[in-house]
């Protein structure tokens, strides 16, 4: 540690902000100077402490360790998926829907322009930018994914122009669109992936629905987020 | 391998045996055994009378001078000793993992006493290569507690391997605390009593009636709750057990 | 906090209370045994914990680099980032942006320094209204009753306490079915959410190279209070940061399996500043205030270990002492193992007796994903309070001492003791008085042999062949 003189607070007072910070981690750094070292920083790499180490069977064990953790997911062909999608909101009768389409993703503005057209023709009331009415009337939303995580059946949906927080948390049914070249097998691959300078304002890793066990131990799904999520993968052509 | 050495007094270990003051007071028995198990596979064993205890109820209290105090008169009470051994686990660990840092000006003699210090049953096993599963006659079903002041000297897997033959009936949960903790029990008795009762249950739902129990202190818990409870467990060490085995003592009833 | 003979009867009479005991044994060993299984099912568990553990060591040893790094990164990402050295400079801190923003209805995920910091009244005091999010902190709040559990607030509850509180504080039909309780709360916290302009949560972990917090939660309640309000407020102790955002990862592995056995939590929830320009939601601000409250003390303490803890909760499932008092007697925020240490390190000698509220079995040890040696830490604290130990104790423990150090005085004690614990005819002391008297309030004692050890070494057992 560099030994730096400590400056004073302008005012000489306690205040907080950020010079009683420096002058705090000034006084820290000069009382902390004589301690021990002992610890080195580890490297990153994480290659040996891999539970996924396979780049094979992704979307497999994708769907494996998402059912575990309580989500309704499968594989399908891509060609299915407006199908697939139509068959999960009439099953849960949904009368008003919300769809997010984001570019990059499964989920892209010419599939959400099919799933919009689709599903209005079947007198379904769909939003594609919903207000806080939409958003907590609604019965479901459909989005695609950012990533998604094989080793933990992980989903991640990131923050964006076009992609609201709320839409993945508000809804009582998530239907999330995953193509299967975006599973990743492990969770440390995906924080490898990440790039430390464009990081959206808000990263969700999401698994499985909402749950609490708050009462007497009981399971209960569906607390604050959505109670039922969907994971359809769509395998790569 | 039996191990019995029947060569001359040259080939002979000689060993200190530290009996610790419970076992000294409580349960004699205990170190009747172990030494007579100790010379049957061939060591010379003698008991250095100036010792008393390694002071670990201080330690562990937080009165480090008073243990500091005790734990320093042991390297001169078994100067001469080529190997300490000791029916308690703790003790050893008090010894070995915390004598060190208390021994001041003593480090170096206190380091060595460490180094030659060991548990009964490990020592057995790894400085006479005995089998001790091997030595042991099946009577009756066994049950076993594992003390939590023995991580660090020897694991469950060593105590359950070490009891192969016999008819062993785990215990849920094989190594949950017995309440003991030293002042703890006389300082929070009502929750010591608790977790007595806890362990307690574990032994009985075992279905066994003998408890084999390598420490002193968790002995003076758990048959004192299992007396007050009315309860059929006994408890005895593994050194009374491979003694009796062995036939160099009787059985007690 | 906790005074002495305080401690010693709150310990007793919580050790009455059948039915919260019941429920407490019940919780704990499940999620020990949810626990142990999925630790086994994680290939590389003991090589995780290990990098956890010297992750969290590294970096409290070259803290200060690291919080300065991790406020210049939050900054440039658009964050306001505060510094409250103790307790009530947070609450100041709060109040005032609470205040100067005209902010009145408050939403809080769950968060154990905000508690610590008695965070809610001072808010209230403004009147702002703070309304707990988390089910268990919610039934906690309507009840007014406290957390005993640092991971699941009201393991001490059962349904029909719940359903009282509820049926009795949102005038709704009583129902003691756990889903349906939670479908009420659900319904009266969504018009919460949708109203509220303040959220407040607490950070699992914040990345000094990113400037990123991270928030693990299950119910996605601490996902709406950092979408819904129009301001949020994140409160974390200076010792939450970790080193790089590809460290994030390590320690989510360990923390839902440590907490609850599951492989993940539901929700990890990665925040990098307030909304961007383009978000169509989240916060308009994010203000995180850096908490001290004696933790830089600790850090210059020889233990600091204690500040590695990621709050899995792992050490109070796995202690029996917590198994068989509860959290309440803890009379503190922090219970349980972890507990006993941080209390007496942030409050003061006042606290001191909780550090021997443990038999210092070493469970807290085994189940502890980043390696605190917490029993190490207790014999030190002990040590630390040793003079402030009743007369009485220490007398004794001087004149054992005397004893110990003199083998004539050691036997002569012997055959007293015989004398003195005469008992019953089958051989066994069932009262006792003075030292001896806590002793058999609970258990019986064996007198001592008719013949010790080292009187049979000398009559016969030394000689023999």
């Amino acid at each position: 540690m560099n030994a730096e003189p400590c400056e004073r607070s302008r005012h000489g007072k306690p205040e907080s902000g950020p010079n009683d910070l420096a002058a705090f981690l000034c006084r820290l750094r000069a009382q902390m100077a004589s301690g021990e070292r002992g610890a080195a920083l580890p490297e990153v790499s994480n290659a040996a402490l891999r539970e996924v180490t396979s780049e094979e069977g992704l979307a497999d064990r994708f769907v494996a360790s998402a059912r575990a953790a309580g989500v309704q997911a499968r594989c399908l062909a891509a060609t299915d998926w407006l199908n697939a999608v139509q068959e999960v909101l009439r099953g849960h009768g949904a009368r008003l829907v919300v769809v997010a389409g984001q570019t990059g993703t499964a989920l892209d503005d010419d599939r959400a322009a099919a799933l919009v057209n689709a599903l209005g023709a079947t007198g379904i009331s769909v939003s594609t930018e919903p207000n806080d009415d939409v958003l907590f009337a609604c019965d479901a939303a459909v989005t695609g994914v950012a990533a998604a995580i094989a080793e933990t059946g992980t989903l991640v949906c990131a923050s964006g122009p076009r992609s609201p927080r709320g839409v993945s948390l508000i809804p009582p049914v998530h239907i999330a669109l995953v193509d299967e070249r975006q599973i990743v097998g492990d969770l440390f691959d995906y924080f490898a992936r990440l790039d430390p300078t464009t990081l959206p304002a808000n990263i969700n890793l999401i698994t499985g629905p909402s749950k609490t066990a708050d009462i007497e131990g009981i399971l209960v799904t569906g607390v604050h987020g959505p109670g039922i999520v969907h994971a359809l993968v769509l395998a790569a052509p | 391998m039996d191990g019995r050495v029947v060569s001359g007094d040259d080939a002979r270990m000689d060993v200190g045996f530290f009996v610790t003051c419970l076992t000294d007071t409580f349960f004699p028995r205990v170190g009747e055994a172990a030494v007579r198990v100790l010379r049957h596979f061939g060591c010379r064993v003698h008991f250095p009378p100036q010792q008393t205890c390694c002071g670990q109820p201080a330690y562990n209290s937080g009165f480090h001078e008073h243990a500091a105090a005790l734990l320093r008169r042991m390297p001169k009470a078994f100067a001469s000793c080529e190997f300490v051994v000791t029916p308690s686990a703790s003790c050893a660990a008090m010894i070995k993992e915390h004598g060190p840092q208390l021994a001041g000006v003593q480090a170096d003699e206190v380091r060595r006493l460490a180094a030659k210090t060991w548990e009964f049953c490990t020592f057995l096993r790894d400085r006479l290569h005995v089998n001790i599963a091997a030595c042991l006659k099946p009577r009756e079903p066994v049950t076993f507690h594992y003390p939590c002041h023995a991580r660090g000297i020897y694991e469950v897997t060593d105590l359950r391997e070490w009891l192969g033959r016999l008819d062993v009936r785990p215990p849920p949960r094989t190594d949950l605390c017995c309440g003991f903790g030293g002042l703890f029990a006389v300082d929070f008795p009502e929750l010591s009593g608790r977790m007595l009762d806890d362990k307690l249950e574990m032994l009985a739902a075992s279905g066994a009636r003998l408890v084999i129990c390598n420490e002193a202190a968790c002995t003076l818990q758990m048959a004192g709750g299992a007396h007050r409870r009315g309860l059929p467990l006994r408890f005895r060490h593994l050194a009374e057990l491979l003694a009796e085995s062995l036939e160099l003592m009787e059985g007690e009833a | 906090m906790s005074r002495r003979s305080d401690l010693r009867q709150r310990v007793a009479q919580a050790t009455r209370n059948e039915r919260v005991l019941q429920a407490v044994h019940l919780a704990t060993w499940r999620k020990v045994d949810a626990r142990e299984q999925s630790f086994a099912a994680l290939r590389h568990a003991g090589a995780l914990r290990e990098k956890a553990a010297r992750l969290r060591r590294h970096t409290l040893e070259n803290l200060p680099a690291y919080l300065a790094q991790f406020v210049e990164r939050a900054t440039a990402l658009g964050a306001t980032v505060h510094f409250a050295p103790d307790g009530p400079a947070a609450c100041r801190i709060i109040t005032q942006l609470a205040a100067d923003r005209g902010l009145r209805l408050a939403v809080k995920s769950k968060s154990m320094t905000s508690e610590e910091v008695g965070l809610n009244a001072a808010l209230e005091a403004i009147g702002v209204r703070v309304v707990e999010t988390d089910l268990g902190e919610f039934i906690v709040q309507i009840d007014r009753d406290r957390p005993s559990h640092i991971i699941t607030p009201i393991i001490h509850k059962d349904r029909r306490e719940v359903a009282d509180a509820m049926a009795r504080e949102l005038g709704c039909p009583r129902t003691e079915d756990p889903a349906e309780l939670t479908r009420i709360a659900r319904g009266y916290l969504r018009d919460i959410f949708r109203r509220c302009d303040l959220g407040i949560t607490g950070v699992n972990f914040a990345v000094a190279e990113t400037g990123t917090l991270c928030l693990c939660t299950n119910e996605g309640n601490g996902r709406m209070t950092i979408t819904r309000p129009r301001v949020h407020v994140a409160l974390l102790g200076i010792e939450k940061i970790i080193p790089r955002l590809a460290d994030l990862p390590v320690f989510l592995k360990l923390l839902a399996r440590s907490s609850t056995g599951q492989p993940m939590g539901v929700y990890t929830t990665l925040i990098n500043g307030p909304r961007r320009p383009q978000d169509p939601d989240g916060p308009q601000e994010l203000h995180i205030v850096l908490l001290d409250n004696g933790r830089s003390a600790i850090l210059k303490s020889p233990l600091r270990e204690v500040l590695t803890c990621v709050r899995c909760g792992a050490c109070l499932n796995a202690c029996p002492a917590y198994r068989n008092v509860g959290g309440h007697a803890y009379g503190s925020v922090y219970p349980g193992p972890i507990g006993s240490v941080v209390t007496p390190l942030l409050y003061g000698p006042a606290c001191d007796d909780l550090a021997r509220l443990s038999s210092l079995c070493g469970a807290c040890r085994v189940a502890c994903p980043v390696q605190i040696d917490i029993p190490a830490l207790l014999v030190a604290l002990r040590a630390r309070a040793a003079d402030r130990q009743p007369v009485g104790k220490r007398l004794l423990l001087r004149i054992w001492r005397h004893v110990m150090e003199h083998p004539w005085l050691y036997r002569l004690g012997q055959t007293v003791l015989r004398c003195v614990l005469r008992g019953a005819e089958d051989g066994w002391v069932r009262s006792g008085q003075g030292p001896l008297r806590n002793w058999t309030l609970v258990r019986d004692l064996p007198r001592p042999a008719r013949e010790s050890f080292r009187r049979m070494w000398e009559a016969r057992l030394r000689d023999e062949r």
